[in-house]
């Protein structure tokens, strides 16, 4: 069984790493290669990078940071935001990112997700999913970072993805996202069973709910104020999971 | 001590990018060589490589590298083979079971499981299996693994690694040597082991920087 990983998620618009601060403004918190630097040395074992203002325009812009952080990086990385088609990924796998994530596009054009596994191997594919509770439908998918709700069920979109040759589902609780109150572990529960590696996130607050995730099922646990602030040093995060006997890398 | 910079086959099947990064980190110099006319006339030749088995083989043929590469090691030339690149080296994958390998190291690469999740993807330990000069004992050290397919370890494997049954995490005959890992993706256990493996193979180290007064 390989190591559960340990995942910081980075927010980049227009090539720099940024934090909203209370939905209004953005803070700038650097270039995204000199933040890998630092959560790479660490002891992070993967990096997501989500532009979240992925356009046309800013295309070059962002192979050009994505080969600087592939250049400093000793550990995998992931990058998503507005990939559409299997040239967008191309550009992406070929400047140096290991990893693509497709969210929104993949649900509008499931075949997206196929079209990425043929060309590049299931490895390559990380479909990232935003879901939150209904008290009457259960879990909802989603999109657009989390802004428009849909009437597609959550699990058997899951189910769906690996069918259509997901690598690796990256899983977000819109219901605990900045709650600070845990991972929803009932979600977690009910997808025991997807044979393909789940990566948990939303609701991070405390070292125990990463604990709980990995024990209900999750392969992988991803935060970002969390590490971003200094809360929660890695180092100190996996010494905890190891105590509590957690196979992680150190 | 040779001058000569690390040659990296470059045909289209890998990761150079990050590849590349991990040599500048070490302070290693490197060339890209599409061809083998491009490559060092010594030094230790880089076999990168992610896909598909048959597809990286004719991609390596219409090169030239094919029918090159056994007789550049039949000439004492080192050879490291990564990820993909240690498989090609092997005799035979059941990835292309109508393709051979090169042959350059012992045993058939065949398909992980049944029982665990394929692609093998993720951080593992590996363990010593056998010694080597250059390579010290990992004492199941992580290494970052992406692969479906593994070559069978003989006594002789250098580390082992396991998913569902062991296999051959580093393998080496004479100056070859294949990583089923990569050590560019393996945090500093990997820039390490990829340090020793190409200073034993001969790469130049940069020499050291002279104290400042």
């Amino acid at each position: 069984m390989p190591a559960k990983r340990i995942i910081p998620c980075l927010d980049v618009k227009q090539g720099r790493v940024v934090k909203g601060v209370q939905f209004k403004e953005l803070r700038d918190l650097g270039h995204p290669a000199e933040l890998a630097r630092r959560y790479d040395a660490e002891g992070a074992d993967e990096l997501v990078f989500l532009d979240i203002a992925a356009s046309l325009e800013n295309r070059g812009t962002r192979e050009a940071w994505v080969r600087e952080v592939a250049h400093e990086l000793s550990i995998p990385f992931t990058v998503g935001g507005g990939v559409t088609s299997v040239a967008d990924a191309r550009s992406l796998l070929r400047s140096g990112a290991d990893k693509v994530g497709v969210n929104t596009a993949a649900s509008l054009r499931p075949a997206l997700v196929t079209e990425l596994a043929d060309a590049f191997g299931r490895q390559c594919v990380v479909a990232a999913v935003d879901v939150k509770r209904d008290a009457e439908l259960g879990w909802r998918v989603y999109l657009k970072g989390g802004t428009e709700p849909t009437a597609r069920a959550a699990l058997d979109w899951l189910w769906e993805l690996n069918d259509l040759g997901a690598g690796e589902i990256l899983l977000t609780s819109m219901d605990r996202d900045g709650t600070g109150d845990g991972f929803d572990v009932q979600l977690l529960d009910e997808l025991s069973a997807l044979p393909i590696p789940l990566i948990a996130s939303g609701g991070a607050g405390l070292e125990v709910h990463f604990l709980e995730a990995l024990q209900h099922g999750a392969d992988a646990v991803l935060a970002a104020t969390l590490f971003h602030e200094g809360i929660l040093p890695i180092p100190r995060l996996k010494a905890y999971l190891a105590e509590n006997g957690v196979s992680v890398r150190i | 001590m040779s001058s000569e910079p690390i040659t990296l086959i470059d045909y289209d099947a890998g990761n150079l990018a990050s590849l590349e990064g991990a040599l500048d980190r070490l302070g290693l110099a490197y060339r890209r060589a599409a061809t083998p006319d491009q490559a060092a006339l010594s030094g230790p030749i880089v076999l990168p490589g992610v896909g598909h088995f048959e597809a990286a083989q004719r991609s390596l043929r219409e090169r030239g590298w094919w029918r090159v590469l056994p007789s550049l090691v039949a000439d004492g030339r080192p050879l490291l083979g990564i990820c993909l690149g240690l498989q090609l080296l092997a005799e035979g994958s059941e990835e292309a079971p109508k393709a051979s390998g090169l042959g350059l190291l012992p045993g058939i690469v065949r398909r992980l499981g049944p029982g665990v999740k394929v692609p093998h993807m993720g951080w593992s330990r590996v363990r010593q299996n056998y010694p080597h000069p250059a390579l010290p004992d990992p004492h199941g050290g992580w290494l970052y693994f992406v692969h479906s397919y593994a070559l069978e370890p003989t006594a002789e494997t250098i580390y082992v690694a396991e998913h569902g049954r062991p296999f051959a995490a580093i393998e080496g005959r004479g100056t070859v040597m294949g990583f089923q890992p990569h050590p560019e993706k393996s945090g500093r256990a990997g820039l390490l082991l990829l340090k020793s493996a190409l200073s034993w193979m001969g790469a130049s180290t940069p020499e050291p920087e002279a104290p400042c007064n």
